[in-house]
């Protein structure tokens, strides 16, 4: 017995590994910010070239960025996606006499007859003596004026902000750089809710699974700084509150980029120095973006597991519409307890106690006071073959220990089917939002065409889970996974 | 009002270069230039390409710009003045805003330009008038009547009349009315001009002498020159004299041009297809100075690239545009498709040189020369002060195929390179770039003063800063200690690489400034400072001093004297990369692994300093990267302790 248990850990441990790494062939260093083309994504890479994904999930290389250098970063300006790099620099034997470039493209499809680079364009040079290494650039399109900024720079010297004309990507006339940090390599600039966030790598780079990058963050109300971090002190002296460190059996995250999916949906890219279950590759990141107290913070990546899935809007857990079932306890009254009686535990409900209660075909799902009891606990597991989205593969959700499966209606509702099919009703995209909840949305709602982006699971009432419209403004959208 | 404002709007100041051509971003022709308040005012035809519908061989004109400048060499742009569909009597995209002139008469300025009208067929010329030089114009509903053709120009004599010129039928002259919107009398074809075709009269008056100079065609098939003749009265007739400039070499047909005296000097304007050179109908201004000789007749001006005034040397200096080069120099475009890019000139061998005259070195201090330059094989160029044979200033060096583990092969490619000022010319002088090894190419070369990051300590005690920052120290240069990665730098590796002893008295030494030190083999010289900044650049005091900068270790001591026994102090330290900091002997604080230089980043446990001086010192070790620290004393509250001063050991 004892061997059987070791087996099935090995087993579990195994599946845990090969569910928490990513597919596909995601390898890169100084990912761009993620960039969506004719519904793929995009990202470029150190070197030339970068990766395409079909679902955000899956990733290989494809990309096409000439130029080589480091450190690109992307962004879509009207019907056309700029591209800026560092070419030359670096320290390594290029010395820190780096350039930044850009041009113009159409598409990022390289298959696309459109597919054409405009002419590169020089916007920064450092001379390889100043303090500054003119590579590493992070573009930010200021929503609230349309001005078009670059952060850009390394460990040596300072980090600098300069101004692009966002018609035409080159330097503004006249513009003359800031400096806003110090201390960092790869930096981003992101705008949120009134304040400017630099966030910028530190640590070591480039040493595998010794590599102690790490990305930090500090803000300010205006574009050009100070970038502040939360104890008070300037990133130009070195401030910076973490966002990601390493964790989860990857280390040396570095190179932000923030993808806002939807309202309240976000995540950010990186590149892991090194994963530990891929060999110690360096490899695309992709994880929530969560706001805490209005700093950006790293989510962890949800990988499954046994749950509580409670409403963020009464509290209450998603359940079977079954019947509860009574516990037998022999009841003590408090004035008559035997206070020389051992206290035993009393063990919790069983699938097998209840189970042939159940009704046997479709049953549907109601909102009801979180009991710990069977038709109440639900095993999320990743369905790999089922391809995905940005950050995750989709799940199945099945009450635990059973094959009964959380399922979509064509009419807008929902219910659990017997048995996992494959069905795409039966597959949910979880994404943990902005303020740590998550929100759960069947891959398709039968009888729609193409893949579901608009409803999610929904609090119609406090009892009645239904589909609607994803809402961040409503508690109604939102779910909290609980293990207890 | 409102169209007056979106003009204005596009009126982006824009600091335009040096050297010829002087208008670098867009082209502009016809240059009349004009002084008002002690400025300089180009008022130039604006050439474009033409659009379609329009014949495309031809000139073709939609506005008017206006340029300033207060020393010939930084020009702005102020943006358009005049356009065609703006104009009442101007038949709207005629494309035909030729060659204007601005005189200021009584705090106004009055603009001339020639266009199509809207009836009748050739040109008329028109007015606008405006209380600032650089406008808004408004413009007069009709043109000059009585006046048929192109190129006005308008001669202020010195009792007030004064007199317009155009070309129409050849060069006329009239008398203009007072409000300078009308002619007063006839039109009088002037007398005593050359034979052949003339255009473009500008007319001024030097030491009781009038002159017309005029675009001049000499030779039966030929091209313009600039031509003049001299006279006692402003309407002729005249004397004709002769050249003032020859037919352009490249067979550019047009020229057109402007004279001035300005702070002393005469200069002629004069445009050239420089930025056009398959085209010559779009064309470029540039500025050459013009000499009279004592009888008051013109020495022939012969074009140059390098044009007028004086460039500082921290400017970018496009030597491309040089005043004098060896015979096998070459200039070519750095885009044939946007040749607004400029110019490069390649030195093809040994020998080849160019020199580049006018340049400006005060305000020079500590300062270092940077080039864009390219090459096919590692050579290099030097600077050269005065001549080809003169004193070396720095010695561009171009490597091209490195060596050692990031082998890079950047042949062909434009690199940025930089050179040490072996010394500061004085003043104003030439330079000339030569080339000592196998051919190079160079596009610009630019002097930049170096950040000050340290002063020498001086006699009087220092205090740390507002926030605490100590700044003063002694510093020793650095110490050999190779490491590739910073990673090494772990607890027992530091406890064992700082308690080594690499020189004698290593923990007790109070070193004076400029003493020396043996450690190893290296003689090392202890520096008194003051760090310009909170933190203290030790990667920029080594560099400075052209010492090792990776893989060093370096000591630093200071002192601290206090009036008063501080209990419960901390030493907030942050350091690039592992340190190890000792209070009067006693180990205070380590700073392991790969650190980089953050405000309090580590600190030491709660010590006290004792009344009187205390020892500060401090290692910090570095591999790869920049390496500096930052020092201050916090109180228990994390507040800043400043009540103290720093003792120089000089």
């Amino acid at each position: 017995m004892k061997h059987l248990r070791n087996i099935l850990a090995v087993s579990t441990l195994m599946m845990a590994a090969t569910t928490s790494a990513q597919i596909g062939q995601p390898y890169i260093h100084d990912p761009s910010t993620l960039a969506e083309c004719d519904g793929k994504y995009y990202t470029f890479g150190t070197g030339s070239g970068g990766l395409i994904s079909e679902d955000g999930w899956s990733w290989k290389g494809g990309a096409v960025r000439p130029g080589g250098g480091a450190a690109p970063d992307v962004l879509k300006i009207g019907d056309r996606y700029l591209v800026i790099y560092g070419a030359t620099g670096g320290g390594l034997g290029g010395g820190h006499n780096g350039r930044i470039l850009t041009m113009w493209n159409k598409t990022l499809d390289p298959n696309s007859p459109a597919f054409n680079y405009t002419e590169p364009v020089e916007v920064a040079a450092s001379d390889g003596l100043e303090d500054n290494d003119a590579i590493d650039p992070g573009l930010l399109l200021d929503p609230t004026t349309g001005r078009l900024w670059v952060s850009y720079g390394t460990y040596f010297g300072n980090i600098r902000l300069i101004e692009l004309d966002p018609n035409t990507g080159e330097r503004m006339k006249g513009n003359e750089p800031i400096d806003i940090a110090i201390d960092c390599e790869a930096t981003d600039l992101i705008y949120r809710d009134g304040w400017y966030y630099l966030l910028g790598t530190h640590g070591t780079c480039c040493d595998g699974v010794n590599s102690t990058y790490n990305i930090v963050v500090g803000r300010s109300r205006k574009v050009t700084g100070p970038y502040i971090d939360n104890v008070g002190r300037d990133m130009f002296h070195g401030g910076g509150k973490m966002v990601i460190a390493a964790g989860d059996r990857v280390c040396g995250p570095g190179h932000f980029g923030r993808t806002i999916i939807d309202e309240g949906v976000e995540v950010m890219s990186c590149h892991y120095e090194a994963d530990f279950d891929w060999n110690g590759r360096s490899v695309l990141g992709i994880r929530p973006l969560l706001w805490r107290n209005g700093w950006p913070v790293a989510g962890d990546r949800f990988k499954g597991g046994t749950f509580e899935i409670e409403s963020e809007r009464r509290g209450y857990a998603l359940e079977l519409a079954v019947d509860f079932v009574r516990m037998a306890q022999e009841r003590e009254r408090f004035w008559d307890m035997d206070l020389t009686k051992p206290v035993t535990p009393i063990p919790s409900q069983t699938l097998a106690e209840v189970v042939g209660t159940w009704p046997s075909g479709n049953i549907n799902v109601r909102i009801g006071d979180y009991m710990f009891r069977p038709h109440q606990r639900w095993t999320i597991t990743p369905v790999p073959e089922a391809g995905g989205y940005l950050s995750n593969p989709y799940f199945k959700i099945v009450i635990e220990g059973t094959d009964r499966t959380l399922a979509a209606t064509k009419d807008l509702e929902l219910t659990t089917v017997p048995s996992f099919t494959g069905a795409p009703e039966q597959l949910w995209r979880i994404e943990q939002l902005t303020d740590g909840t998550f929100r759960i949305m069947p891959k398709q709602i039968p009888g729609q065409e193409g893949t579901n982006t608009r409803y999610v699971l929904y609090s119609a009432g406090d009892s009645t889970p239904t589909l609607a419209e994803y809402d961040f403004g409503s508690d109604n959208s939102k779910w909290n996974f609980r293990a207890h | 009002m409102k169209k007056s404002i979106s003009i204005l709007l596009l009126c982006a100041p824009l600091a335009l270069m040096a050297q010829n051509p002087v208008i670098r971003h867009q082209f502009a022709a016809d240059p009349t230039a004009r002084v008002f308040n002690n400025k300089v005012y180009v008022y130039p035809s604006h050439d474009i390409p033409a659009p379609e519908g329009q014949r495309q061989d031809w000139f073709c004109m939609e506005d008017y710009h206006v340029y300033s400048s207060e020393n010939l060499t930084e020009w702005e742009d102020h943006g358009v003045i005049v356009t065609q569909n703006r104009v009442p009597w101007v038949k709207p995209d005629s494309y035909a805003m030729w060659a204007p002139d601005c005189v200021c008469k009584g705090n106004r300025y009055f603009f001339f330009f020639p266009a199509a009208p809207k009836e009748g067929r050739g040109f008329a010329v028109g007015v606008a008038t405006a209380d600032k030089p650089e406008g808004p114009f408004t413009c007069e509903p009709e043109p000059i009547e009585g006046v048929v053709g192109i190129d006005p120009c308008v001669l202020i004599d010195d009792d007030g009349q004064s007199f317009l010129y155009w070309s129409g039928m050849g060069i006329r002259g009239a008398r203009l009315a007072a409000n300078m919107k009308e002619l007063e009398g006839d039109a009088l074809q002037m007398e005593g001009l050359p034979e052949g075709f003339k255009e473009g009269p500008f007319a001024f008056k030097r030491g009781g002498w009038y002159y017309l100079t005029f675009p001049w065609v000499r030779k039966e098939g030929g091209t313009e020159t600039l031509a003049y003749a001299m006279s006692k009265n402003p309407l002729g007739p005249w004397d004709f004299k002769g050249i003032i400039m020859a037919e352009h070499a490249n067979g550019c047909w047009t020229n057109h041009h402007s004279i001035i005296e300005y702070k002393g000097m005469w200069y002629l304007f004069y445009h050239h297809n420089d930025y056009s050179p398959s085209m010559d109908k779009c064309r470029s201004v540039c500025i050459d100075r013009l000499n009279f000789r004592a009888d008051g007749t013109i020495e022939e001006v012969r074009p140059t690239l390098r044009g007028v005034g004086v460039n500082r040397a921290t400017d970018r200096l496009e030597v491309d545009r040089y005043s004098k080069a060896s015979e096998d120099v070459t200039i070519a475009l750095h885009d044939t498709l946007n040749t607004f890019k400029g110019w490069y000139s390649t030195l093809p061998s040994k020998g080849s040189f160019l020199c580049y005259n006018d340049v400006d070195f005060s305000g020079v201090g500590d300062a270092y020369l940077t080039a864009h330059v390219k090459a096919d094989a590692n050579t290099e160029l030097y600077i050269r002060e005065k001549d080809v044979r003169g004193k070396v200033l720095a010695k561009i060096k171009i490597v091209c195929i490195g060596e050692g583990q990031y082998r890079r092969d950047q042949r062909g490619q434009w690199l940025r390179v930089t050179a040490p000022l072996l010394y500061v010319p004085q003043g104003v002088t030439d330079l000339c770039i030569t080339c000592e090894g196998e051919g190079a190419s160079i596009d610009w070369i630019q002097v930049k003063n170096r950040p000050t990051y340290f002063r020498p300590a001086d006699a009087q005690p220092s205090t740390p800063d507002a926030d605490g920052f100590i700044r003063r120290w002694t510093v020793l240069e650095p110490i050999d200690k190779p490491n590739r990665s910073n990673t090494v730098f772990t607890d027992t590796y530091l406890r064992e690489h700082f308690n080594k002893e690499y020189f004698s008295q290593q923990f007790t030494l109070l070193p004076r400034d400029g003493q020396k030190v043996k450690a190893g083999k290296q003689s090392l010289t202890w520096h008194a400072l003051e760090s310009t900044a909170y933190n203290v650049k030790l990667f920029r005091f080594a560099e400075e001093r052209q010492k090792q900068v990776y893989g060093v270790l370096f000591w630093v001591v200071t002192t601290i004297d206090c009036p008063e026994e501080m209990r419960n102090v901390r030493l907030a330290v942050g350091s690039n990369s592992a340190s190890m900091w000792w209070l009067n002997g006693e180990e205070a604080l380590l700073l392991s692994g790969d650190r980089r230089m953050v405000k309090d980043d580590g600190m030491s446990p709660r010590l006290s300093l004792k009344k009187g001086r205390n020892v500060l010192r401090g290692a910090i070790i570095n591999g790869p990267g920049m390496s500096d620290f930052c020092v201050r004393l916090l109180d228990e509250k994390g507040n800043p302790v400043t009540n103290y001063t720093i003792i120089n050991n000089k």
